[in-house]
């Protein structure tokens, strides 16, 4: 230890600046889901199957398409394995932070689903 | 009048209060640096360059809270008792030598080392009573402990400052520093050694810090403190920790008195005092790194075993080979 | 039970399972003796619920049975200390969550009305103890439980516990989700141990089904386990190191705990909660391009635990601090039914992994590592060591890594039947017991997890012992509140 002490002192940190400088996620991380309308068959199993009962089937232009409710969502990416068409994919966006749950949900119409979180 | 203002200045400005306290803020990031790069740690980063202003908002954090006064506590004692307390160890601050003169001038006399150390006790009761005044069963598990520290580790504290008083002939710290042709560290340094473990339980850093126990006692005497009140407890840390690093400077490593190259002799003084300083600093911060914290019973047997019989030793020893040690200092 | 213990000194009891059985509710005692759980059923009047206790038996037997008391209202008759332990004292009386037939959502409705009952009652001073109290919330403790501590002066004379303070009811709730649903709820019992928590669970769930698991998703579950252990431990030594004022052997545990984290994140897609386990296999294969990264992260491990193992060895204000603090003997370890770490820092030589391998244990060479001192030291220098053999574990499992497919189809509606099946989580060894009739939501799903077990030892080690030695021979247990609370 005491050597240890002495040779750290002209290493580098093992700590990173976080906010400052980006963590790098390896791939296949289950981050922010990123739902394919074009894909969807709207057949629900991903609600259904769903642990945290987070995903609601709502109807968008006549087509019933999931709805994530993000706050809810405990990201075990159930809903992707689940769905027959692979219409949900991982992202590797994690900074999901945000003030107001509102923020939180996923719409399932195209650019709406960019959450405020993401402005950076 | 003019001198009278240039005493003002010296109290108040440099290098008295103000530098004291941007002083102690310098020490306390160059603390938490180097505790942060030993374990491998980055360490206040962000505020200024290289995060050197951290301390101070740090400070200005804590005055711009809310102050509470717990309801049970004796509210007189819990209100002055931080600002007294920071207040003495200021005030003993100022009988240091520090730019080749204390920083009131002459105002040292003949036994201003054991003014100061009392000074530094009364500052250490003033840390207890505000603990005993906050109503709170840890935050008087706190202060008792703090108590019984201080109690057990000033005694040997004293017996070792004498050495170097002995060895100057003179119980004025001006003098001893003065006298220090070859550091007393390089002289005695079994003494040195023994003063820099006795320092590192009198200010309660680890392995000593049993007060401030976080799971033991969660916040120790602080844990009823915000506010304003807080900010002086931890100055009060802090400037303890500086003062006794310039203890050890000016009472083993030569105080501020180092060769002067050119230009004011006052400006080199103060340089070789703040390298100084900062290299003990480190030490101790070093070996803060290096051990466990130590249960409250074996700190206290570990002093009445161990160190109060090494010092009484130490002190013997300085005496018996005071005459080989007399002709190395001509 | 009497026959069981005298055919057997060192049989413990593991768990108690409460069943509602619609007029009677069923009793069922699994003891451990000889390396195998035996179950023994009874059954009691649910109108008249009464039964003898097994406390003067079996001392471990005390907090199951106040669990099953609290959530069937089964009365135990003799029991020592009969008062609530998992549910909050303003829980509406005669009100069992676990019956089929109560009515939570309408007593709880009516219970928000009602004044809530009394606050405990505040720390006095009886004679000369001074009462303190730690938690519910205490920088010693990471997650909230509450220990009220008899002490004069600096000895504690008496050790209190309460626990329920994170009960979610997660028992109650996986019989009302999917066994699919009930893997990722289960694996959320606790964040440190959750692929055990996933593993037991399914292999539970394939016990009823009776289905093999592909050998590579053995494989490959043994060392996401082991990964999962090796985070836990170092956690854990890690924070002991903190709770002794070391705060640099924190830094450097935790810095050297982060690549592990890494590499769990690499397998299964996240740092903690890996979801990686599912009924019939793993949900992700292993990637061929992912071994040597895995393989060169471990050898550095190896390296740097060596480091840890000499500073454990010689560092002396660490060895002042917890050797001979909290000293578990071994025919108190027995007594108490303490299971995992603690019990080998004691020599109890007990591990479910080479006393009844599951997953691919059988087939991997690893030593079992136990100390005799029965110390705080002793029982993190056992897991010290055993973070070296999980090492050598994964090395292994990645040079013998059979090929073929790594899960299997499962139908989602499981056969009616019952299992018992347990796995050595990091803290101990986890129980499960899961009952099916037949359907796709699971009856009955019993969880006795290694830190319920374990909370016994820590008043028999505590008391009569230094307050600043509470910490250092409390986080010796690794205890895990939401694991023990559910």
């Amino acid at each position: 230890m005491i050597k240890e002490l002495l040779s750290q002192l002209f290493k580098k940190p093992a700590t990173s600046k976080y906010p400052f400088v980006k963590a790098e996620v390896p791939e296949g991380f289950r981050g922010k889901q990123v739902y394919d309308a074009n894909l969807c068959i709207s057949c629900g199993l991903c609600s259904r199957d769903c642990p945290a009962k987070a995903i609601e089937m709502v109807e968008v232009d006549g087509k019933r398409s999931p709805l994530f409710h993000l706050d809810l969502c405990v990201f075990c990416y159930q809903c992707a394995e689940s769905c027959p068409r692979n219409a949900i994919k991982s992202s590797e966006f994690f900074e999901l932070a945000a003030i107001n749950k509102s923020d939180l949900v996923l719409k399932p119409e195209g650019n709406a689903q960019k959450g405020k979180c993401e402005q950076q | 009048m003019v001198v009278n203002l240039w005493l003002v200045f010296r109290v108040l400005v440099f290098p008295g209060f103000t530098s004291i306290l941007f002083f102690t803020m310098f020490c306390d990031w160059v603390e938490r640096k180097i505790e942060a790069r030993m374990q491998n740690r980055v360490g206040p980063a962000f505020t200024g360059p290289a995060g050197i202003l951290q301390p101070f908002a740090d400070v200005v954090k804590l005055l711009t809270k809310e102050d509470i006064v717990p309801a049970g506590a004796k509210r007189t004692v819990f209100r002055f008792a931080p600002i007294l307390s920071f207040s003495f160890v200021v005030f003993a601050f100022c009988f240091l030598p520090i730019d080749g003169a204390a920083v009131i001038p002459n105002s040292s006399f003949a036994g201003d080392l054991i003014f100061i150390m009392a000074l530094i006790t009364i500052a250490n009761f003033f840390l207890f009573l505000s603990g005993w005044a906050s109503a709170n069963p840890y935050g008087e598990i706190g202060a008792t402990r703090v108590l019984t520290q201080f109690l057990g580790y000033d005694i040997p504290l004293i017996l070792l400052a004498l050495t170097p008083a002995f060895i100057a002939g003179s119980l004025s710290i001006s003098a001893i520093a003065a006298n220090q042709y070859l550091p007393f560290a390089l002289l005695a340094p079994w003494a040195f050694v023994l003063f820099i473990i006795t320092l590192q339980a009198e200010l309660e850093k680890d392995p000593f810090d049993i007060p401030h126990a976080e799971s033991e006692v969660v916040g120790g005497l602080e844990t009823e403190f915000c506010g304003g009140k807080l900010a002086f407890l931890r100055l009060t840390r802090d400037v303890q920790i500086v003062f006794g690093a310039a203890l050890v400077v000016e009472l083993f490593l030569g105080g501020p008195y180092g060769p002067v190259f050119f230009g004011l002799p006052q400006f080199w003084y103060f340089l070789w005092f703040v390298l100084k300083l900062l290299a003990v600093v480190v030490i101790t911060e070093y070996v803060t790194c290096l051990f466990a914290r130590l249960r409250i019973d074996q700190v206290l047997s570990a002093n009445w075993k161990v160190l109060l019989p090494l010092s009484v030793l130490s002190l013997a020893l300085t005496v018996a080979v005071a005459t080989w040690i007399y002709p190395l200092m001509v | 039970m009497k026959i069981l213990l005298e055919t057997n000194k060192n049989a413990g009891i593991v768990a108690l399972t409460g069943l509602d059985l619609g007029k009677t509710i069923g009793l069922m005692y699994h003891m451990y003796t000889n390396g195998v759980i035996v179950t023994v059923r009874t059954e009691v009047p649910k109108k008249k619920p009464k039964i003898q206790t097994i406390t003067d038996l079996i001392p471990g037997a005390q907090f199951h049975e106040r669990e099953v008391a609290d959530l069937f209202g089964v009365i135990f008759e003799g029991h020592p200390n009969p008062a609530r332990l998992v549910l909050p004292d303003d829980w509406p009386d005669n009100l069992y969550p676990l019956r089929k037939d109560a009515k939570i959502d309408e007593a709880l409705a009516k219970n928000e009305t009602a004044p809530s009952k009394a606050e405990p009652t505040p720390a006095q001073n009886e004679g000369d103890l001074v009462n303190i109290i730690i938690g519910p919330q205490h920088p010693a403790l990471l997650e909230p439980e509450k220990f009220s501590l008899k002490v004069d002066g600096e000895i504690v004379k008496q050790v209190e516990p309460r626990i329920g303070y994170v009960h979610r009811g997660i028992e109650k709730a996986a019989e009302q989700r999917t066994y699919l649903q009930d893997v990722y709820l289960v694996e959320r019992i606790c964040g440190i141990c959750n692929s055990c928590h996933a593993a037991c669970f399914v292999e539970t769930v394939e016990k009823i089904l009776g289905v093999e698991v592909p050998l590579r998703a053995q494989y490959l579950r043994t060392i996401i386990l082991e990964l999962n252990r090796l985070h836990s431990h170092m956690l854990l030594l890690g924070h002991a190191g903190l709770e002794i004022g070391y705060e640099t052997l924190f830094q450097y545990m935790w810095r050297d705990r982060e690549p592990v984290m890494d590499l769990t994140e690499l397998l299964t897609g996240n740092r903690v909660i890996s979801s990686a386990m599912t009924v019939g296999g793993v949900r992700r294969d292993l990637q061929e391009t992912d071994v040597p990264k895995i393989k060169t992260r471990m050898a550095t491990l190896n390296k740097k635990m060596d480091f840890y193992h000499k500073l454990f060895e010689n560092e002396p204000s660490l060895k002042m601090r917890t050797q001979n603090v909290g000293v578990l003997s071994k025919e108190d370890a027995l007594k108490l039914c303490v299971v995992g770490p603690v019990a080998r820092g004691s020599g109890v030589a007990i591990d479910v992994r080479k006393d009844e391998p599951y997953e691919a244990y059988g087939e991997i060479p690893f030593n079992m590592i136990t100390r005799d001192e029965g110390d705080s030291w002793a029982r993190l220098i056992v897991r010290l060591d055993e973070v070296n053999e999980s090492i050598n574990i994964i090395d292994y499992a990645l040079d013998h890594m059979p090929s073929g497919p790594f899960r299997i189809k499962v139908p989602r509606v499981v056969t009616a039947g019952e299992a018992v099946n347990h796995v050595e989580a990091p803290r101990g060894e986890l129980f499960y017991y899961v009952k099916s009739q037949g359907t796709a939501y699971p009856e009955r799903v019993k969880v006795r997890t290694p830190t319920f077990a374990n909370i016994p030892a820590f008043i028999k080690i505590a008391e009569g012992g230094n307050i600043a030695d509470v910490p250092p021979s409390f986080v010796s247990l690794d205890p895990c509140f939401s694991c023990t609370d559910r």
